[in-house]
């Protein structure tokens, strides 16, 4: 399957692979945002494991 | 006073030839100094190496990046270019490639030739980086003669017929396959990583890396700020190396295979890739170690398609690589017990694959100037070219090495420390690191 927006570089300006349409951009962005907000979730409960682990030990 | 017609005729051509030569003078300039940041990735190798040896063998490896430096240079220049030019159809050499002979006007000093020093220099820093990328899976017990003799070989022979099949605008990779791989993830980094693969095999683990039942030691290396500074560095020197992946002309910017780009596409999909892979390695490792390698692992994964990917994608799939590479380095370590001291063969070998693969997934039917259109099958193909040409001389010559015991060093000098075994300097002279119980400098049984 063809996933390339273009067939010909003649002419060709701007060309967003897989984000052509309004549609999977948004869709390539939410991933993008979803990404980066479960790592930093998931950092946040790293540090909160390691704080408690930390403060029993302790 | 008026000017004649031969008069505007001659100003013409005159502007004409002053901005031919601004053109000529410009293209000069952008690959010396690619070349010169490219450095920037040598001193990254060398001091992310030391930085993960142990104390007493510091020295000895960054010997051996001094010396993969050193004897890349001129063995590139003897007969490295030359097999990039003489090779792009297979194994038929090609008739540019006389410019590539030590011997021709090209190679040398001549004012009329604006181009070929320059790219030769520019390939040779990619010849050099191609070496490094093997040396620190290696490290603490591998002979600096061997490791000397296989860096050559990888650097001034190996990865630069893969360039000559698969990252030149005639390679046969391009014209049969369609094979679309912008920043070289293939035959830098696949070959490289599977190069490494073969050595390591040959190699064995470091003493006392497994135990008898199979589990595992963590041997940590002296000093992991410079490791992760090194690493810094080449991601800083990336920004060279990817420069050098483009081709100045006086129509504009193209890739190797002659497709329009420009500085601007790989500005975005270089910075989101490496932050791509450094998010998804913490996700996975924490561990700053992989979150730098982590940045590799996501220029590297999104290397192929960096003049045509829209950035949120490189993020997206830079991420994935991230997340993923780390695993396939722990397969690596604890189940084939291959004892890669920094995680090259899935860093680099493996990310190699997931960038020209991703590329045939993400990007497929994007059209080359030469060959067919990009597709999957067509990067499947390539990739196992690739790592078949990285890891059949890789194993074939480390064997050669260790039959003749040129390999590895000896149990005694790699229980003592290379450093205090062969190198004539102190690391840490004013320290009392334990591994330097007498801190007296060797001295080589001739003196």
């Amino acid at each position: 399957m063809n996933t390339a927006p273009i067939t010909t570089w003649e002419g060709v300006e701007a060309y967003f692979t897989l984000a052509d349409k309004p549609a999977t951009l948004m869709i390539i962005c939410a991933l993008g945002v979803l990404a980066g907000a479960y790592t930093l979730v998931s950092m946040i409960r790293h540090e909160n494991a390691c704080y408690n682990y930390t403060k029993k030990k302790h | 006073m008026n000017e004649t017609t031969t008069d505007v005729a001659a100003k013409i051509e005159a502007l004409e030839k002053s901005l031919a030569m601004a053109n000529t003078l410009n293209s000069e300039i952008f690959y010396w100094w690619c070349t010169a940041l490219m450095v920037a990735i040598h001193a990254g190798f060398l001091a992310y190496e030391m930085g993960a040896s142990r104390s007493k063998n510091a020295l000895a490896s960054g010997i051996k990046n001094i010396l993969a430096f050193a004897f890349i240079v001129p063995t590139f220049y003897y007969v490295g270019w030359w097999i990039y030019l003489a090779f792009p159809t297979g194994l038929t050499i090609s008739e540019a490639a006389s410019a590539g002979l030590p011997w021709s006007a090209n190679m040398g000093p001549n004012v009329s030739d604006h181009a070929s020093g320059v790219f030769y220099a520019a390939f040779t820093l990619f010849a050099a980086t191609t070496a490094s990328i093997m040396s620190g899976s290696a490290i603490e017990r591998i002979r600096i003669s061997g490791f000397t003799i296989l860096a050559v070989i990888l650097g001034s022979v190996v990865w630069n017929l893969g360039a000559a099949w698969g990252w030149h605008p005639q390679g046969w990779l391009t014209t049969k396959f369609g094979l679309h791989d912008t920043a070289a993830a293939g035959c830098v980094h696949t070959v490289a990583g599977f190069f490494t693969l073969g050595v390591l095999i040959n190699l064995g683990p470091r003493i006392g890396r497994y135990n008898a039942d199979g589990s595992i030691n963590e041997i940590t290396g002296h000093s992991m700020p410079m490791s992760l500074i090194g690493l810094m560095l080449i991601v800083m020197g990336f920004f060279g190396f990817l420069g050098g992946c483009i081709i100045y002309t006086a129509d504009g910017w193209t890739t190797i295979y002659n497709t329009p780009t420009n500085l601007s596409a790989f500005a975005f999909n270089t910075l989101l890739g490496v932050a791509g892979g450094m998010i998804g390695t913490y996700l996975v490792t924490r561990d700053p170690f992989w979150m730098m390698s982590g940045a590799l692992v996501g220029v590297i994964a999104s290397g192929s398609g960096l003049d045509v990917y829209y950035p949120g994608l490189t993020f997206i799939n830079s991420f994935l690589a991230g997340c993923v590479i780390p695993k396939v380095n722990d397969i690596i370590i604890r189940k084939f017990k291959i004892d890669d001291a920094v995680g090259a063969v899935a860093v680099h070998g493996f990310t190699g694959i997931w960038g020209l693969v991703s590329m045939g997934v993400l990007a497929a039917g994007y059209p080359n100037i030469e060959g067919p259109a990009v597709s999957l099958m067509g990067q499947v193909a390539s990739a196992i070219v690739f790592v078949l040409l990285g890891f059949i001389p890789g194993y074939v010559f480390s064997f050669a090495l260790k039959m003749v015991g040129l390999l590895r060093a000896s149990p005694d000098a790699e229980l003592v420390g290379l450093d205090k075994t062969e190198v004539p300097a102190l690391a840490y002279p004013e320290s009392h690191i334990p591994a330097f119980a007498q801190p007296e400098p060797h001295v080589s049984p001739a003196e």
